[in-house]
């Protein structure tokens, strides 16, 4: 029973096929919303589902030059990565159905992967699109990665634990929105820079280099590159949420909260230029890093005081 | 407006308002008066000028003359070839040429369908019957 | 990467076009980066010649002013009527008031629909999302009434030899002050977003910066030279149509960067809802066309237009027919190309596209000039000379 179990989390809930249409159904939301503050009607709902199927069924053309195995194990790998982060978060308000002492660094370090295949999947193409593509997609997480694992340090050393429900449980009182602000925006900020969403998207700017590192995937590689963002934006939503915004006790809450953030993240997505790369590596380490360092000291300070 | 209007304005006005995309096929706004769609032709009046044809830009009209004394035309017009800029309307100084704001859909599957006849039926008839008459002979 | 890294390694390539998402029209622009930092840049052009200096020579004038008027898909307006103007000044008789009124007045809506449309393009190039909807959404009420005075949206086909084809009745009047008035607003808005929205200006001050001196050097027109300190506009300095009633301010602006190619072109939005407002209030009685002979005696002229985009010139001469015997135009994309190969260098990959859209850009209307590689040691080709050089290299195609 127990093996039939673990079956069941990995491919039904909350890893595998829940994922993928929660990830969906968020991808869509995220481009209604988008429209909608553009004032323009937006995608229906079938949309994502119909540009997947569409991309699965697509010839996928592996290029010259390249290294097949690597061309075609990348995108798995990308979509694992995030796959596997489901498992550790409380996904749809309930509790994570794997946990143990450090998942946090674990889930924050498997949402990188996801950025490293896009560079390498970049890296690995002759395209002179995909090496700037790749290029700044690796100079991005250079960035944003210090600040956003500095930003969710902050609910860690709160509560004094690695683990993710730990650290919810012990929050359950104020929510920690009110009490570290700052790492609650640098962490939004991360997950929109992590998932290379509209002011950070220089390494896939499509008025420059067309698609970025992406450039030679077509078919399936990059229907699982894509499927792997929508899905790492849920776990991201879900982490701060649960977090920040003083947990996730019931599906209902989930929603609400998770919905809520990504509004917020349309807003911005909606309204603002592009930021080049120089300035996004600029905005990161001159502001981002020390905010998110002041925090920590703050906190840091403020806990050996209480204790 | 103030000098503090940015664009976070224009994004809530938008969001409550909803979208200003039209639903096109479905829902079709009024047409301008003036707009210059498919051309049509009615035989009364004309004096056979040609002038429609000579002053088209596109070759899109051909004035057929079946009987110039009897001011018999049949005109023929391709609408895959035609722009639209209403020269053959202007030139006409009978007004047998108008092009009309209510059709203005025109794509279709087939060819055929953008080469157009404009007559007297009898005429067209007659003009149909002429061309047919005169492969047989060519074969 | 051995065929793509030069020498040292570290430079590429990036060819932008003729099939690239940042430009919509066929031009092909290398840029030479070390890094993120362009080094060299070059551009080619020509992938939308379509002949038709040489389509006009068959066709009688007013034909001719159908396909000149199909130049361009933006400013159709100019071309056909820089050939209208140029066929009267050849026959020697001038358009009544009220149709020079209305050919100002068309100028003007067309002026708001392409700086409307350039506005969001080039903020789409910047990543901007927002203010290109919003831009191209406030653009369709121009279109509209461009639509209601002439019939259509694009083509207007508003001139004719001799005069104009359309009349403004009262309640068009009434229509486009509406209109005006509604656009008027939303520029001002404009101009507020593009000269306060601080993520924006980070993309915009101090990028492509041109001097005066530069420019006019490179021979730069239009909004680009006015936003260096240019004063050049041919709607002030040689007055045509109407404008001699109606007199334009220059809109200049001093930087010379690109949030002053934003704000020049913006206050001229704002420059174009008020001289539109004036033509219509004061829109002279009278006729709306001249007669002119259809066949126009010998003689050569040259008509000076201010495109939205810049100075617009057309040289026309006619051979006593009903067909001119040659028609050239200068279009103002061509001097200002110039100056995006100049101003990209030193800046870095992510500026490229948006000083390209700095200089608004229109393909179409270029890539009529074809440059001839001189096999003769001269450089001055007689016209036979020119005529077997193009039918030795038709023949010698593959």
């Amino acid at each position: 029973m127990d093996v039939l179990r673990q079956l069941l989390i990995i491919a039904i809930f909350p890893g595998g096929i829940f994922m993928l249409l929660i990830g969906l159904v968020y991808a869509w939301i995220n481009g209604k919303l988008i429209a909608r503050l553009q004032n323009r009607v937006g995608p229906r709902w079938f949309q994502p589902f119909a540009d997947m199927l569409k991309l699965i069924t697509k010839e996928e053309i592996v290029p010259e030059g390249t290294n097949k195995l690597l061309f075609e194990l990348l995108p798995i790998v990308a979509l694992a990565g995030p796959m596997t982060a489901a498992l550790y978060v409380p996904m749809a308000g309930l509790r994570p159905s794997s946990s143990f002492q450090g998942d946090l660094i674990v889930t924050i370090y498997l949402l990188s992967l996801m950025t490293l295949c896009t560079g390498f999947a970049g890296a690995n193409t002759r395209d002179r699109f995909s090496t700037i593509g790749a290029t700044r997609a690796l100079t991005q997480l250079f960035s944003y990665e210090a600040p956003f694992l500095l930003a969710l340090l902050g609910p860690a050393i709160v509560a004094g634990t690695w683990q993710i429900s730990e650290i919810i449980t012990t929050n359950q009182g104020l929510w920690l929105v009110v009490t570290q602000p700052i790492s609650f925006v640098i962490a939004i900020i991360g997950l929109m820079g992590k998932l290379e969403m509209h002011p950070f998207d220089a390494p896939e700017a499509k008025t420059e280099i067309v698609a970025g590192a992406l450039t030679e995937y077509s078919g399936r590689g990059l229907a699982l590159f894509k499927v792997g963002h929508y899905v790492e934006l849920v776990i991201g939503l879900t982490l701060v949420a649960a977090l920040f915004l003083g947990g996730l006790a019931n599906p209902l809450m989930f929603l609400l909260k998770t919905l809520g953030l990504l509004l917020g993240i349309s807003f911005l997505e909606a309204l603002m230029t592009r930021l080049r790369i120089d300035q996004t590596v600029g905005l990161w380490w001159r502001y981002g890093s020390v905010l998110a360092l002041l925090q920590l000291v703050i906190l840091v300070i403020w806990s050996t005081l209480v204790s | 407006m103030s000098k503090k209007s940015n664009i976070f304005q224009d994004a809530i006005s938008s969001f409550v308002q909803g979208p200003v995309t039209e639903n096109y096929p479905a829902e079709k706004r009024p047409i301008a008066d003036r707009f210059r769609g498919e051309l049509s032709w009615s035989p009364e009046g004309c004096s056979g000028c040609n002038l429609c044809a000579k002053e088209c830009p596109a070759g899109a009209i051909e004035v057929i003359t079946l009987d110039r004394k009897a001011k018999r035309f049949v005109v023929r017009f391709r609408v895959d070839r035609c722009a639209f800029c209403g020269q053959c309307q202007t030139s006409c100084r009978k007004g047998c040429i108008d092009l009309a704001n209510d059709r203005w859909e025109l794509a279709s599957y087939d060819r055929s369908d953008f080469e157009k006849l404009y007559g007297h039926p009898d005429d067209i008839a007659e003009y149909l019957a002429s061309l047919n008459q005169s492969e047989a002979t060519d074969d | 990467m051995a065929e793509i890294s030069s020498d040292n390694g570290r430079k590429f390539t990036i060819p932008i076009g003729p099939q690239h998402p940042a430009l919509k029209e066929p031009g092909h622009f290398e840029f030479v980066v070390d890094g993120e930092v362009i080094q060299e840049a070059s551009v080619k052009l020509g992938y939308a010649h379509r002949g038709i200096e040489k389509i006009v020579e068959d066709r009688n004038y007013t034909q001719a002013m159908y396909i000149l008027e199909r130049v361009c898909g933006i400013c159709s307006h100019v071309h056909a009527s820089a050939l209208a103007m140029g066929a009267e000044q050849l026959a020697g008789v001038e358009a009544p008031p009220r149709a020079r009124a209305i050919r100002t007045l068309v100028y003007e809506l067309e002026r708001i629909h392409s700086h409307l449309l350039w506005l969001g393009v080039a903020a789409h190039e910047a990543g901007f999302e927002a203010l290109f909807m919003y831009s191209w959404r406030d653009r369709e009420t121009i279109m509209d009434i461009l639509e209601e005075i002439s019939g259509s949206r694009v083509h207007y086909s508003v001139n004719a030899i001799g005069g104009v084809r359309i009349d403004i009745s009262a309640e068009s009047a009434q229509n486009i002050l509406k209109a005006v008035d509604f656009l008027e607003e939303r520029s001002k808005h404009y101009l507020n977003v593009v000269s306060s929205d601080r993520v924006f200006l980070q993309r915009s001050r101090g990028i492509g910066v041109m001097s005066p001196e530069e420019g006019n050097r490179w021979g730069v027109v239009g909004p680009v030279a006015r936003a260096s300190g240019i004063k050049r506009d041919v709607r002030v300095d040689a007055p045509y149509a109407a404008y001699d009633i109606f007199p334009v301010t220059m809109i200049t602006a001093s930087e010379g960067d690109l949030e002053a190619r934003f704000t020049v072109r913006v206050r001229e939005l704002l420059e174009s809802t008020r001289l539109v407002r004036e033509v219509v209030k004061n829109l002279p009685e009278g006729e709306l066309t001249t007669k002119v002979k259809r066949k126009i005696p010998p003689a050569e002229t040259v008509v000076r237009i201010e495109a939205p985009r810049g100075e617009l010139m057309y040289y026309m001469k006619s051979n006593g027919t009903d067909q001119p015997e040659r028609i050239h135009g200068r279009t103002p994309t061509i001097p200002n190309m110039a100056s995006v190969l100049h101003l990209t260098i030193g800046h870095q990959l992510a500026d490229a596209p948006m000083i390209l859209a700095g200089i608004d850009p229109c393909f179409s209307c270029n890539d009529r000039a074809v440059v001839l590689k001189s096999q003769s040691h001269s450089d001055l080709w007689s016209w036979d000379q020119l005529r077997q050089y193009g039918i030795d290299r038709y023949h010698g195609r593959t």
